[in-house]
């Protein structure tokens, strides 16, 4: 079990230690492609003091120490985005795989909306939030939104009929077999929504901030690039990759929690 | 308490075809009735229009006098395979019913707990579905119908699923309780000896368009085991049952 589990972390690491020590090999004098990229090394050093290092107040760089607020302030968008994206499209999802009327009336704007990229959601964020927190938040809220309310009303709809009908046998009232029976059989369907809907959440709060806010990785990103600052760009890029994977990381443990019973089943099958 | 009516009852799916026609039939209080015919009889679909599951194309039906128009916890269904919900445990599962319809803990819990002990599940309680056998989920199905103290059972082929040995032991078991409760059941089957061993009345059905032909009385004497399989008046019963489904056969 355990040199398994080791077999698979060093089988994981080979590909980015040897594009790493490549791309480190390439470079010559701390760059490469003609000066314009920086080695690993050099970016390690920048991410370091971008990460730790003590901004007094002759510092000019806006790369010192300022790392986590940077992260903070995306992880907080992403979050209340998020958030709200689950709020409207899990009870939505569930209503429309339950109910026909429902499914007949609000699914077919559902698809035609979908199609409309976030990024062409922009210019309408600008407008009505102007460059404030809700632009970004709104644009991660509808970038999550699809996945998880598709999703939700995919799992809603595939309820199996005899647990409904078990539970009308029993007495249960609609809100019931809302809560008690459609909500959990759909929850498999709901987790694999929130997994892409939170992946859509990290790429709309980098392309929001790059635009409509003046903090976050996104804007850091954009702004190291102005001024040249490859080194902050990378490290912002890794940075990115780093939490989109830990927050996926966050929601597979709370599915795993969630849904004993169905690892269960699989197990003993 | 627990009758149930159908008369000249027909039940049309989408597509024209017909699934039940002109069914007259009656389950008395505290009768034991098995439904036997092969699959696509429409036995199924008698239980499921009882249950109030289905809606009927034409006829009336009734549950002690009161037509049926929608599922309720007067009638308990036994399906299949059980259909327990697999994110509750035992416990949650037997306890849904009633607390879904807002009976006080002290009413119902004591009961639970004595319904599940009958049923041989008093060790099972925080077990999930998926970790029991077929035999301990259809116990299960059978303790979660019982709990709501139903006046009529309906069985949907509730064995069917299980091996040989399982099913003689459920069979013995519901005896057992049946002996005791007396309560009306409808028992849908394809199992001639299951259907002799267990009930008061035999209803031959069959497919195409579903009818009930044959009515047959089982006068075995009460109580009834596992032994009953191998007497004589058994023997006599099965025969008939034969002889009548054979012929039905060769008509078509």
């Amino acid at each position: 079990m355990t040199s398994s589990r080791t077999k698979r972390w060093l089988l994981a690491v080979v590909l980015p230690i040897a594009a790493v020590a490549l791309w480190q090999a390439a470079g010559t004098d701390g760059s490469l492609a003609g000066g314009a990229l920086p080695t690993p090394d050099r970016v390690w050093t920048a991410w370091i003091t971008w990460a730790f290092g003590h901004a007094g107040p002759m510092t000019l760089s806006p790369y010192v120490g300022s790392w986590a607020g940077a992260v903070g302030h995306s992880a907080e968008r992403v979050a209340k985005g998020f958030a709200v994206a689950i709020l409207l499209g899990v009870p939505l999802g569930v209503l429309i795989g339950w109910s026909r009327i429902v499914s007949a009336m609000v699914d077919p704007s559902i698809q035609w909306l979908r199609p409309v990229p976030i990024t062409a959601w922009l210019p309408i964020s600008l407008a009505i939030f102007g460059i404030r927190d809700f632009g970004a938040i709104f644009l991660i809220t509808i970038g999550a939104f699809y996945p998880i309310v598709i999703n939700t009303t995919q799992g809603a709809r595939d309820v199996e009929k005899n647990w409904i009908r078990a539970a009308l046998m029993m007495g249960a009232q609609p809100l019931d077999i809302l809560r008690r029976v459609v909500l959990p059989a759909a929850l498999p369907s709901i987790f694999t929504g929130l997994r892409i809907g939170l992946g859509i959440g990290w790429t709309a709060v980098i392309v929001a901030e790059m635009v409509a806010v003046k903090s976050g990785l996104g804007y850091v990103l954009w702004d190291a690039y102005y001024v040249g600052r490859m080194d902050i760009v990378i490290a912002d890029m890794v940075s990115i990759g780093l939490f989109g994977f830990i927050s996926d990381w966050a929601i597979v443990r709370l599915e795993l929690w969630a849904l004993n019973w169905r690892r269960l089943q699989s197990f003993n099958q | 308490m627990g009758t149930i009516q159908f008369s000249s009852v027909c039940k049309t799916y989408h597509g024209g075809v017909l699934a039940l026609e002109n069914v007259d039939f009656t389950v008395g209080e505290g009768e034991f009735v098995a439904l036997l015919g092969p699959s696509g009889c429409g036995k199924s679909t008698l239980l499921n229009l009882i249950a109030g599951f289905e809606k009927l194309s034409e006829g009336r039906m009734s549950f002690n006098g009161n037509p049926v128009t929608k599922p309720g916890p007067d009638r308990g269904v036994v399906f299949q395979e059980a259909s327990l919900l697999p994110w509750l445990n035992v416990w949650e599962n037997v306890v849904f019913g009633p607390k879904v319809q807002n009976i006080a803990r002290d009413d119902y819990e004591p009961r639970a707990r004595e319904i599940l002990r009958v049923m041989g599940l008093e060790k099972f309680h925080e077990a999930l579905p998926v970790q029991l056998s077929g035999g301990m989920r259809q116990r299960v199905g059978i303790a979660r119908a019982l709990v709501m103290q139903p006046k009529a059972l309906l069985m949907d082929e509730p064995f069917g699923a299980l091996d040989a040995q399982t099913r003689l032991s459920m069979q013995e078991l519901l005896l057992d309780i049946w002996q005791t409760l007396k309560t009306t059941v409808l028992f849908v089957t394809h199992d001639i000896d299951e259907a002799i061993l267990l009930a008061d009345r035999v209803c031959v059905m069959t497919a195409r368009p579903g009818r009930i032909t044959r009515d047959i009385r089982i006068d075995i004497p009460r109580p009834r085991s596992i032994d009953t399989l191998t007497t004589g008046d058994f023997t006599t019963y099965k025969a008939m049952i034969m002889a009548e489904m054979r012929g039905l056969h060769a008509h078509h």
